[in-house]
């Protein structure tokens, strides 16, 4: 199994009373709540884990995107990851945006990950999400009826710009050029492989199925809840008659580990209530705008009100550690808790990549590098040989493992 | 008999709203626009354009220009679609008559983000006097579990028209409408300011209605379109 280092990147001082006095994190957050200084050197602090990440031994690093956003700091993923390429040597630098709808002409996502993936000599990931609805119908107002079709449309662009060998023509819907021809084009060839990170769609299963793309379930709800989706995905690469590669499947969890289980949740409780109670307070309306799921979808929404509980609970304020951690939100404890809890997780969800999200909420620099190595040197070695049997086809060429046999 | 074309606005096709109801010697149609209808299957053009053949389709497909000309009544989101029918196709339009249209947006003051609120808290903001039972059941005689459905399709189409701001730059088309024109504006609407009445040639303010006025002061509504269709 492949360990994957993920940074969400939060702004990590916001105010005690933030719920009481804001409506939502995203989207009409208010601006002054940022402080130039904390947010300079907070981009520095995440940079640096990121590398120190490398050299704790995982196989990759990744990011993300998000927009008008308090606990996403990265509304360009590509400008961390061309820093990272730069900085580190070894890993894969995973890149869990650009949403390629958002972007025109789409071709500019071509040719700057094509860069970063010449700047790393082949270790990128492209990941290719549809966007949240708070990132793409608000904060850059795409119609919400446009977004995906410009999705669908733009990642085959980018497609065909990476692995054409001239420049060629291209009439879509919504994009129309004479000469698409980006140079440079990328390392990897014909393309970096792509990974979709998603919600819960049938388009989006099935899109990952026909075209052999990684599946990103990318919960903040743990390995228990994406339990559905999971065997969703898997249902539908069977009915595609793909093989049953965990390297198809990537998963998000929030993770602490310490010397002990005691330890572990008084360490990384606070965090984990600034994150769910403070960082992902989300204005609930910013998440329905009408056409952002299809008409299949809104009918299953109808029938399952399971995680509008739970964010009904976050709108309070009211989710509490202990429910975090039953429900898996977060996998803490010792190396030995952890490590059992992951392998069982791996094995019931068939994962082959696992996004461990190691920093979360305010946690500080310290303990970020603590539960990293932690992690690092106990947890993730006897992970690491989990699903050995499969081949990866969808990782980077130019990625390579860890010289010790740490993470 | 005349024909009314009626375009409704938020919310889609609640049928022939009660101000127009009471109009004798009108016979009111509804254009089946995509998706107005909350109909299962719907996928919305992709651009303006689409949308507006898809408009003109709609209208040829009533048959109701086969005697001339026709008095057009738009409200709201319908309201923008009938301007743009009068503008692009100003032969086929005898009246235009226009119920707090979108169209035209002020970025000062854009109006209540009325899709910023999940699908059942949405209609109470575009009546200043309570939901009317009419309007809370129009999806309901698909059942239980497809009227929700049937909601969320036709807010996906008069989503689509308005999103984000509802301004497809109809004011640059304004001079080709032709045909007399009566603009009236809820004095409570919370969705667009009745001062943008002013951006479309001047209008009359109906106190005490909200967004869709029709609804809220069928009375006062109904006596305006009589005394305009009357001259």
């Amino acid at each position: 199994m492949k360990m994957m280092w993920f940074h969400l990147m939060p702004y990590p001082a916001l105010p005690d009373d933030f719920q009481q006095k804001h409506r939502s994190v995203w989207v009409d957050i208010d601006p002054a709540l940022f402080d130039r200084d904390i947010m300079a050197e907070t981009y520095e602090t995440y940079i640096d884990q990121l590398v120190y990440a490398e050299e704790c031994g995982f196989d990759a690093i990744c990011v993300n995107e998000h927009h008008n956003n308090g606990y996403g700091l990265m509304p360009s993923p590509n400008i961390i990851a061309s820093i990272l390429a730069s900085r580190t040597s070894r890993a894969a630098i995973t890149i869990m945006g650009n949403s390629v709808a958002l972007y025109h002409p789409p071709v500019r996502v071509a040719e700057e990950m094509a860069m970063i993936d010449l700047i790393s000599k082949g270790r990128v990931i492209a990941g290719f999400p549809v966007g949240t609805a708070m990132d793409t119908a608000y904060s850059y107002g795409m119609n919400p009826s446009e977004l995906r079709p410009r999705y669908y449309e733009g990642v085959d662009l980018i497609r065909k710009a990476w692995a054409s060998t001239e420049a060629f023509a291209y009439n879509g819907e919504f994009n129309k050029y004479r000469y698409v021809n980006p140079i440079p084009r990328p390392y990897q060839q014909p393309s970096p492989p792509i990974w979709i990170p998603g919600g819960g769609s049938v388009e989006t299963w099935d899109y990952c199925a026909e075209n052999d793309f990684v599946y990103g379930a990318l919960t903040y709800y743990g390995h228990k809840a994406v339990k559905s989706t999971v065997d969703n995905f898997w249902n539908r690469v069977e009915a595609h008659g793909k093989d049953y590669n965990p390297n198809r499947l990537a998963v998000t969890q929030f993770i602490g580990v310490a010397d002990t289980d005691a330890e572990a949740h008084r360490l990384y409780k606070e965090p984990a209530e600034y994150f769910f109670n403070r960082s992902f307070f989300v204005y609930p309306g910013f998440s329905d705008p009408p056409g952002y799921v299809t008409e299949a979808s809104v009918r299953a929404k109808y029938r399952s009100q399971v995680r509008d509980a739970v964010k009904q609970k976050i709108a309070k304020g009211e989710l509490k550690w202990e429910e975090m951690v039953e429900n898996g939100y977060v996998v803490v404890g010792s190396p030995d808790t952890v490590r059992e809890q992951l392998e069982a997780a791996a094995k019931d969800l068939n994962l082959g990549n696992l996004a461990a999200l190691l920093q979360f909420g305010n946690m500080n620099d310290e303990l970020v590098r603590y539960n990293t190595n932690m992690f690092a040197e106990k947890v993730a070695p006897q992970l690491k040989t989990m699903f050995a049997e499969w081949e990866h086809p969808y990782w980077p060429s130019g990625a390579t493992p860890a010289p010790s046999a740490a993470a | 008999m005349s024909t009314i074309l009626y375009f409704p606005g938020m919310g889609g096709n609640a049928g022939v709203s009660p101000a127009l109801a009471q109009l004798d010697g009108f016979d009111v149609v509804i254009p089946a626009v995509p998706g107005f209808a909350g109909e299962a299957g719907f996928t919305a053009p992709t651009d303006y354009l689409g949308w507006l053949v898809a408009t003109w389709d709609a209208v040829d497909a009533t048959g109701a220009l086969a005697d001339g000309p026709v008095h057009v009544v738009g409200a709201s989101v319908g309201g923008m679609l009938a301007a743009e029918l009068a503008a692009m196709r100003p032969e086929i339009v005898a009246s235009l008559v226009l119920l707090a249209p979108f169209g035209i947006n002020d970025a000062d003051n854009p109006g209540f983000d009325y899709f910023s609120l999940r699908g059942p808290e949405r209609p109470p903001h575009l009546f200043a006097k309570g939901v009317p039972e009419a309007f809370a059941t129009r999806f309901d005689a698909r059942g239980a579990e497809e009227a929700p459905v049937a909601q969320y399709i036709a807010d996906i189409a008069t989503g689509a028209l308005t999103w984000p701001i509802g301004d497809r730059g109809t004011a640059k088309r304004l001079h080709r409408i032709r045909c007399p024109k009566l603009v009236l504006w809820g004095g409570q609407d919370e969705l667009l300011s009745p001062g943008l009445a002013e951006r479309w040639g001047g209008g009359t303010v109906v106190d005490g209605a909200g967004h869709l006025l029709e609804w809220d002061c069928p009375d006062e509504v109904a006596a305006h379109l009589r005394a305009f269709l009357a001259g």
